[in-house]
């Protein structure tokens, strides 16, 4: 069964991610008075538009918007959500830091496979890890409604080339193992990324192993 | 007795203003990705003592150039350290102009 052997070598490297506490993965939360802005397109699988504003370095308040498209049954899913993520713990380490964040939020969905609009609830968590050479970071978000339920599963493990100084370009190469439960996708999706970062804005973009587009954009100001 | 007196108090002068500090230093622990640290830069810029601000990843350092005559005291500036998300390791006050930081840093690079 490869997709229950591609399901255990996720989970391996996702267990592997957890224990190396990774983090250069888009934090929900930038800094106290920042707003972040995300856009991500996931592969055709999944598109996400996010804006999030932090009062605090410990919480922030915002939505998005997500769409899912089935690769498996044609399914389609449109949320729109409001989200609280909070700090949990953070580690500032000599030259390291590792964190633990947690969200909830609830919104309204949409979707090809029943009429109208129901309540969808969404939580989260991720844990990451960082220091100037090495990154990992593993995210979990969670969708349920009456009419379906998906978790989305995101590991990154990366290296940068060489250390950046502050306001230098940074430049990461990284491997991104994503797994869809309720028939969104069969297996993990393996993508290659090039991320690249100076001042407030963050770009990665690669391809996944079907050869499709996987990319992101990120703003903090 | 009048030229003793502005003689004094202009030697007095002087010494409290040399004695002053330039620049404050920060150690600070966690400071390893540049678009994360933007925060550091947008908050103590908001100081109205900010004559500029200097943050090396390599160094672990954030530097506070005061304008002249002016602080910020230690309270505040952990204040404002921990509130971007980083812990304060260290503050020092010197003399050290910030461009000198600046080539230091860059020296360090190369």
């Amino acid at each position: 069964m490869p997709t229950y052997h591609a399901h255990g070598a996720g989970a391996c490297l996702a267990l592997l991610g957890t224990l190396l506490a990774p983090d250069s993965i888009a934090k929900p939360i930038a800094f106290a008075g920042g707003t972040t802005a995300m856009v991500e397109y996931g592969a055709g699988t999944m598109e996400e538009a996010q804006v999030f504003f932090a009062p605090s370095h410990r919480w922030s308040v915002g939505g998005g918007y997500l769409t899912l498209d089935s690769d498996v049954d044609g399914s389609a899913r449109r949320i729109a959500y409001a989200r609280a993520n909070w700090l949990v713990k953070r580690w500032n380490l000599e030259g390291a830091q590792a964190n633990v964040f947690a969200w909830g939020g609830a919104g309204g969905a949409s979707g090809n496979g029943f009429s109208g609009r129901v309540l969808a609830g969404n939580a989260g968590a991720q844990a990451d890890y960082e220091t100037r050479r090495v990154y990992a970071s593993l995210k979990t978000d969670f969708y349920d409604s009456s009419e379906f339920t998906h978790r989305i599963d995101t590991l990154q493990l990366g290296v940068a080339p060489y250390e950046h100084e502050y306001n230098q370009l940074a430049v990461w190469l990284l491997v991104q193992g994503r797994t869809y439960t309720g028939d969104l996708y069969r297996g993990t999706e393996w993508a290659a990324l090039l991320r690249v970062f100076k001042g407030s804005v963050w770009v990665e973009a690669g391809v996944t192993e079907d050869g499709n587009l996987q990319s992101m954009l990120m703003v903090n100001f | 007795m009048n030229r003793r007196i502005a003689m004094s108090t202009l030697l007095l002068l002087i010494l409290s203003t040399s004695g002053r500090a330039e620049t404050i230093e920060v150690t600070v622990n966690g400071l390893v990705c540049g678009f994360c640290a933007q925060g550091i830069e947008k908050r103590l810029r908001q100081f109205p003592a900010t004559a500029d601000v200097l943050v090396s990843l390599e160094q672990r350092l954030v530097a506070v150039a005061l304008k002249a005559d002016t602080d910020i005291s230690d309270a505040k500036l952990t204040e404002a350290l921990e509130g971007a998300g980083y812990a304060v390791k260290a503050i020092r006050r010197t003399e050290t102009p910030m461009a000198a930081l600046r080539e230091q840093v860059k020296v360090g690079r190369e």
